[in-house]
């Protein structure tokens, strides 16, 4: 018996303990007379910090719940895990070895972070218990399985931005239903929300835009160091920003803001539209047919080196007037990006695909619509969101150089006439509206890719 | 048994009976580092209604033979006939893919963004042979006899790995085509799965009776699954030997240790131990 | 068994060829006629769009005294030594900045969310900031270009440090790497391919920031300067002084010294990753 872990007995409600083992994923699709047999058998210990619960190969016989206090579970070397260390909060369940009939070995090493309670529930008087009610004990075994499929297949990245845990929080409908992976979009996502606002990267975070926002605000504005003195710093740009009556004649309450917003806006969404409607198909041919592609691609890129902004000047000499340059920029970059990802997208096409249509009966142009177009949607959608980026790009450089009205040109213009605040503003303005229209593109993208969205959730592929 | 005989007899929606025969086919291709011959001579009767499993080493050129048989690749001499209709031959050299040979492969190729029912339904619906409402409804029936009732409106994405490939060979079946080409379908998939799915596979056979062409490089499941097991040599591919598997179906998992079982497996693995140790020395790089 | 045997055959038979015009090559020097001859029939006719443009021919006669001319040659030096530093600058500190985000969690929360609020805002937006800021007009050209490539670059080597397998980090431990070894022979060769690929994306977005800077400092719109001249100038002088067939001999030259900067990366990068060539 290990000296560091010790039963406590009563030391807290059975209450509390039978709402604990009715809050987590395994427990939580038993009757109430179920869960207090479970109860019953459980037995209270608490453990210090650093005290090792078990290493792998132990003999498996206990099952754990974790009451309070945090707890590591770092994998052996021989298993399938994606993720090899997880740790354990209050309400996860792990141990699950001691549910396969014996002889059941541990296949991880547990150490506690802190100083631990843990619910040390033995797998055999489990069994025993959940006997006289078969359905319940399938159900268990079942909830096990799924557990052990999603804790510890979860892809790496999931892993790391999400802390994905072995299953907390959340009501019990919430759990029941994350369990019968029927769980819907907006409980995963309050529960990740939940998860993460535990984590320590909201509170990083919050270091980093102090620092940041800090040092910027000192530098220009309290200490005036070397250069920055001549910058706005934020608190001035705020004050600006905000205020009814602004000194520069631009802010959020001044109308002719919105009429710059509203003209860069215009640009990028009518460039987008042609840019799309012409790149996607543009693109969905030259990756479909070689006889197309030969003909049009060598073309296509002798003009890609040039570097879109160099076009600046023959824009204006070819077209009139003082918006069809900026749209023209505006749309050929994005014309590019588009079509050259979309070509990406049918060329990233496994090729059984195609091939297992045309055994199914297919003609080409079935073929083409019913496995071409939505095998490239992913690499186009990621292409439009890289055109909406490049787009914006190319916008405030052509309003800077030719405009009237619009955002880059109200960068410009407040450098000329000195009105080094609403700089800032414009630049800002511009960093949000570029980021919410890629937010949007990137939204459509995953309506119209459901498949995809719960693919990657499950951690699936093939 | 008697019921299942006459089944055969009867063949399928085609009116033929799926009977392939390859007749010295060779196939060259050209490799970066020069001509390389995957198939040479080969010729091989496969009987209508058989389950006919082809063993061989990585990359001896089996799955050249099933692009072929499916319309994939061009043959570069020889001939092969399905009932006695050139698929493909000295003046046609690439067959025409088409619902009647449909092929199984060894990733999946169930489409993603279509959910399982859609898939399912996808060839008839797409030859126009059905509306899209009755290709559903044969679609959800086929479905449910394999035991896929719940995940029609599953994305494959979402479900395992062996119902994808259940789901797979229903999607072929839909067609009723005379013959089913499966190139290594459970090699991806592990060791308990893989013998559920050995079962599944015969049940369905033994409701559809279609001609099997099954790839693998197991030769247990091998000699399970079929009638009769070629051993084909390394590269290039022809088959070394042939063996009559007279274990009577319906056969199940019991026969993987009744004594005929061990007595076929004892005949053949030194074969195969052979051509596997000749293209490992050849460092034969998977096709 | 058929009774006739199919004749033997040891290579594959010639297939008819696909003829010239099915030639890849052939192929791409029609279509680029082509384009050229459209080019110039709808420049002779002043047809819209495309018509305005100078037609190739006055282009070419243009360019050749060109080819012969000290400043010409020199406009190519200075955005190429502009395209260098700031690109340069731009891997020196955003490869490390970018593996020190992949690898330590802690530094990743905090910085990360700052880089991305930054992001939205196109680099050109920066320009009259970087002036007010920075001393010197090349300093300031040089702010704007490291802050459009910094954003690839960073990018990619995150993508590419998490994309690294795990096994190939289990493999080096069970082996008994130390951190340092395990950065050095893991990390950073798996981090290459996507360094290189960040470069391959970030010297398109230098050469577009070099241009316009040099249009926007050296001379175009209200900014007046000394410190001008590159390609970008020579473009946008062109187009003051009215002598549109030099816009497009500019834009072209421009286009030859960003193929030939890809290139180079190209190449540096294959070197740098034989491996992937095995492949």
């Amino acid at each position: 018996m290990n000296p560091k872990i010790k039963p406590v007995g009563l030391a807290r409600p059975r209450k509390e303990l039978v709402e604990l083992l009715r809050g987590t994923v395994l427990f939580s699709g038993l009757s109430p007379a179920l869960i207090e047999k479970v109860a019953d058998i459980a037995v209270l210990e608490r453990a210090q910090k650093d005290a090792v619960l078990y290493r792998v190969d132990d003999p498996a016989r206990d099952l754990y719940v974790v009451v309070a206090g945090q707890v590591n579970h770092a994998h052996g070397p021989a298993t399938q895990a994606r993720v090899l260390t997880k740790t354990m909060q209050p309400g996860d369940v792990f141990g699950w070895a001691a549910l396969i009939k014996a002889p059941a070995r541990r296949f991880a090493t547990v150490t506690m972070l802190a100083d631990t309670e843990l619910l040390r529930i033995s797998g055999a008087e489990l069994m025993q218990a959940l006997a006289s009610d078969p359905e319940a004990a399938r159900d268990v075994l079942a909830r096990c399985a799924k557990m052990i499929v999603e804790d510890f297949t979860v892809p790496a990245w999931l892993a790391q931005v999400q802390d994905v845990p072995a299953g907390k929080g959340g009501s019990p409908m919430v759990q029941r239903q994350a369990a019968a992976g029927e769980i819907g979009a907006w409980e995963m996502f309050a529960y990740r929300l939940s998860k993460w606002a535990k984590s320590p990267t909201p509170y990083l975070m919050l270091v980093g835009f102090v620092l940041f926002f800090g040092a910027w605000y000192l530098l220009s504005e309290v200490f005036k160091v070397w250069r920055f003195a001549s910058l706005p710093g934020p608190k001035t740009v705020l004050l600006e920003w905000f205020n009814p009556n602004p000194t520069y004649g631009m802010s959020l309450y001044t109308p002719d803001y919105y009429v710059h917003i509203w003209s860069s806006i215009r640009r990028v969404l009518y460039a987008f539209l042609i840019s799309t409607g012409l790149g996607v198909p543009f693109g969905l041919f030259l990756g479909w047919s070689k006889n197309f592609r030969e003909f049009t691609f060598p073309v296509f890129e002798t003009l890609r080196p040039i570097p879109v902004l160099a076009w600046v000047p023959l824009a204006i000499v070819m077209f009139k007037g003082q918006e069809s340059p900026v749209i023209f920029l505006t749309t050929l970059a994005s014309f590019y990006a588009t079509a050259l990802n979309t070509m990406l997208g049918v060329q990233s096409i496994d090729e059984s695909y195609p091939r297992a249509a045309a055994c199914l009966g297919a003609s080409k142009w079935q073929i083409f619509r019913h496995i071409v177009i939505p095998g490239a949607l992913p690499f186009i959608f990621t292409g439009l969101q890289i055109s909406v980026g490049v787009a914006w790009f190319s916008l405030v450089a052509g309003e800077m150089v030719s405009g009237e009205y619009g955002l880059g040109y109200l960068i410009l213009a407040s450098y000329v006439n000195v009105q080094y605040v609403v700089i800032i503003i414009g630049m800002v303005s511009v960093g949000v509206v570029g980021y919410v229209s890629s937010a949007l593109v990137r939204l459509a993208g995953d309506y119209m890719m459901q498949w995809r969205v719960r693919e990657l959730a499950l951690g699936g592929g093939r | 048994m008697s019921a299942v005989l006459s089944q055969a007899s009867q063949g399928n929606a085609h009116g033929g009976k799926g009977a392939i025969r390859i007749e010295h086919v060779d196939k060259v291709y050209e490799a970066k580092s020069g001509p390389v011959q995957a198939v040479s001579d080969c010729s091989l009767d496969i009987r209508a209604g058989e389950i006919c499993m082809i063993v061989g080493p990585s990359g001896c050129g089996k799955t050249t033979l099933l692009n072929a048989i499916a319309g994939f690749h061009d043959i570069t001499g020889g001939a092969i006939y399905l009932d006695g209709q050139m698929l493909c031959g000295p003046d046609r050299p690439k067959a025409d893919p088409g619902p009647d040979r449909v092929v199984v492969f060894q990733n999946g190729a169930l489409f993603p963004w279509k959910t399982n029912l859609e898939n399912v339904a996808f060839g008839p619906v797409v030859q126009g042979k059905l509306s899209k409402a009755q290709a559903a409804e044969k679609a959800r029936g086929l479905m449910a006899d394999a035991g896929l009732a719940g995940v029609e409106h599953n994305y494959p994405g979402e479900v395992s790995s062996g119902m994808r490939r259940r789901v797979e060979i229903v999607r072929a079946l839909m067609n009723d085509p005379k013959v089913l080409l499966l190139d290594e379908p459970f090699r991806a998939l592990d060791q308990l799965t893989k013998s559920v799915m050995h079962e599944a596979l015969l049940e369905i056979y033994y409701k559809n009776k279609v001609t099997i062409f099954f790839i693998t490089h197991d030769l247990e499941e091998a000699i399970f699954l079929g009638h009769r097991v070629a051993i084909m040599t390394t590269r290039p591919c022809r088959p070394k030997k042939i063996l009559e598997v007279d274990i009577p179906h319906p056969r199940d998992y019991a026969v993987l240790t009744s004594p005929r079982f061990r007595e076929l497996m004892e005949e053949t693995v030194s074969a195969v131990h052979e051509e596997a140790v000749k293209a490992f020395e050849a460092g034969e790089k998977e096709m | 068994m058929s009774a006739v045997a199919a004749p033997p055959m040891a290579r594959p038979p010639k297939k008819k060829g696909p003829g010239f015009f099915g030639h890849p090559v052939v192929r791409a020097i029609i279509s680029i006629a082509v384009f050229v001859g459209l080019w110039e029939v709808a420049s002779r006719y002043s047809l819209p769009w495309i018509g305005q443009a100078p037609p190739p021919t006055k282009v070419v006669d243009a360019w050749v005294p060109l080819l012969t001319d000290q400043g010409y040659w020199y406009s190519w030096f200075q955005s190429s030594r502009r395209v260098l530093s700031g690109f340069l600058s731009a891997m020196i500190i955003g490869i490390p900045l970018g593996l020190a985000m992949a690898t330590s969690r802690v530094f990743n929360d905090i910085t990360f969310p700052v880089f991305e609020i930054l992001r939205p805002v196109p680099p050109l937006a920066w320009v009259p900031a970087a002036i007010i800021f920075w001393p010197t007009q090349e300093l300031s050209i040089g702010f704007v270009i490291f802050l459009g490539a910094i954003y690839t670059i960073m990018l990619n080597v995150i993508g590419g440090a998490r994309s690294i397998d795990i096994r190939f980090f289990q493999a080096a431990r069970s082996m008994g790497s130390s951190n340092w070894d395990i950065f050095r022979r893991i990390i950073l060769p798996g981090v290459l391919p996507s360094i290189v690929v960040g470069c391959e994306v970030g010297i398109g977005i230098t050469w577009n920031v070099v241009v316009a800077a040099e249009m926007i400092s050296g001379g175009g719109g209200a900014i007046q300067s000394s410190a001008g001249g590159g390609l970008g100038f020579f473009i946008w002088n062109s187009y003051i002084g009215a002598s549109y067939p030099l816009i497009v001999v500019g834009m072209i030259s421009i286009g030859i010294a960003g193929y030939i900067s890809s290139a180079i990366i190209r190449k540096l990068g294959i070197l740098a990753t034989p491996w992937l060539r095995a492949r």
